[in-house]
């Protein structure tokens, strides 16, 4: 266990040193989801509100911003991973130096473990970004259900790693063009992104409290397939 | 500098640099039992069956798409074998594999390096993956074994094609096994370069490992090698020594339709 655990940490170390001197990951990704959040933001704030009379209107507009913003956020979130599992794993392949991780005498699930982890550092670091920008631009007050909105959107983003450091894989092992990783990502995370989207409805739209049994079904997704990854990802990797 | 640093050269058998005679012992090192392959339907390899002993120097030959490569592959534990029976040092080549990969190098026409990372960097990371006692020392070593401890702390993305397959060559042998598959190490290479990897791997040999070579060139490979294995349309159509066969016969089996 002790030996895994420095395998891994040895793994991540390797990621995060060649993506901090390199940067050709994080830059983008950052740019992306900021861009989205502008565009999006821009575009949804032409939508007439609801109901704009009263204090009742005005909470309900601040709300409905919020929820807003929450998706937008999301769409963010979901296409800079997309890159992220691109470029992550395109590192790997050039020069097939995944070739020489597969021959390391490891256990290869140990490699889509790292690489797991140092997708979600990406995701992570682009969500600190983005997240304050989205919520300044929406006008949005997040200190509501700030807690909620971290357990949420971190139990959906490790579902959403484990999916797609999975299929970015699949889709450099295979002659598919790069371009494809998202059509195969997104619905296989579409219960991710209903049962998120209802959660963050429930918080910010209807003032309800954190839906445990919804939480629940996130982290089951991520339980499911953080464990196909790691079963699975020897299998597809043939080089 | 394409030279190699021939006074450097034992740290390419382990950390304690001490030279090996070569073995006469007659252990099988690779067993292959009617090993078949089938890619997309088709047959890759067809019912392949050889033993190399331990210490040969062995020469897969062929034109292109004869298997070669994918044989190497499920030699390495890149791939996986339809059928058949694939034994290194007389254990199955199986699903789990690690303590069979801790034995094995492959050094391929792909440099299997990380571009952003010194040449120090990628030795000194795949020598803790693979365990290696003082991967630090180790990875000086082997880059004093290959002429490049002065370009040690430069990116191997800024190497040439030369420097980075000897940086390669240092990787397969970070962990200092037992055998070694090289997969087209010439490919690309200027006649320096070309030569001073003809001389690792000859030293390779001289220190007693087990070197299985997949080229192109002919007259080379007969240079080099102990015995000569000729791939046909993913089936073996020659097996001899080095001495006795003619360059001409093996380009005759080589370029039959």
């Amino acid at each position: 266990m002790l030996y895994s655990l420095r395998q891994i940490f040895l793994l991540v170390g390797k990621d995060l040193r060649i993506e901090a001197r390199s940067r050709q990951t994080i830059g983008l990704v950052i740019v992306l989801g900021l861009l989205i959040v502008v565009v999006l933001g821009l575009g949804l704030q032409g939508q007439p509100a609801a109901d704009r009379s009263g204090m009742a209107g005005l909470e309900r507009q601040v709300n409905h911003a919020g929820f807003s913003a929450t998706a937008v956020l999301w769409v963010a979130y979901l296409f800079a991973g997309v890159l992220c599992f691109e470029k992550t794993m395109n590192v790997e392949r050039t020069d097939a130096a995944l070739a020489g991780l597969m021959l390391a005498p490891l256990d290869r699930g140990l490699i889509y473990f790292a690489k797991l982890i140092s997708n979600l550092v990406l995701i992570l670091a682009v969500a600190l970004v983005v997240t304050p920008a989205g919520v300044v631009f929406f006008n949005f007050d997040l200190s509501a259900g700030l807690g909620s909105f971290i357990m949420i959107v971190g139990a959906a983003v490790i579902g959403f790693a484990a999916v797609g450091t999975l299929f970015a894989a699949v889709v450099s092992s295979s002659r598919l063009q790069g371009g494809l990783l998202a059509m195969m990502i997104f619905p296989v995370s579409l219960p991710l992104v209903i049962v998120s989207s209802r959660m963050m409805t429930g918080i910010f739209l209807e003032a309800r409290p954190l839906e445990t049994s919804s939480l629940g079904i996130l982290i089951a997704f991520d339980a499911i397939f953080v464990a196909a990854g790691w079963l699975l990802f020897d299998l597809v990797l043939e080089v | 500098m394409t030279s190699v640093n021939s006074d450097a050269l034992n740290a390419l058998n382990g950390p304690g640099g001490a030279v090996a005679t070569t073995a006469v012992a007659l252990e099988q090192v690779i067993q292959l039992c009617e090993l078949n392959k089938w890619i997309d339907q088709r047959p890759v390899l067809r019912r392949i069956s050889l033993e190399v002993p331990r210490g040969q120097f062995t020469a897969l030959l062929g034109a292109n798409g004869a298997g070669k490569s994918t044989l190497l592959r499920i030699l390495a534990t890149l791939l996986k074998p339809s059928s058949g029976q694939a034994f290194l040092f007389s254990q199955p080549l199986g699903r789990d594999t690690p303590s069979l990969r801790a034995r094995i190098g492959l050094v391929s026409h792909q440099s299997m390096l990380y571009r952003d990372l010194s040449a120090r960097e990628n030795l000194e990371f795949f020598g803790k993956l693979y365990g290696v006692a003082d991967p630090r020392q180790r990875a000086s070593q082997l880059l004093g074994a290959v002429g490049l401890l002065d370009r040690a702390d430069d990116a191997v993305g800024g190497f040439s094609r030369g420097m980075a397959q000897r940086v390669s060559i240092a990787r397969a042998l970070v962990h200092d096994p037992e055998l070694i598959f090289a997969d087209e190490p010439f490919a690309g290479l200027d006649a320096p370069s070309t030569r001073a990897v003809e001389v690792l791997l000859g030293r390779l040999h001289q220190l007693g490992k087990t070197v299985v070579l997949v080229n192109h060139d002919i007259e080379q490979t007969l240079r080099l090698v102990q015995r000569v294995i000729v791939l046909h349309k993913g089936a073996v159509a020659m097996d001899q020594p080095a001495g006795a066969v003619s360059g001409g016969r093996i380009l005759e089996l080589v370029s039959a339709g």
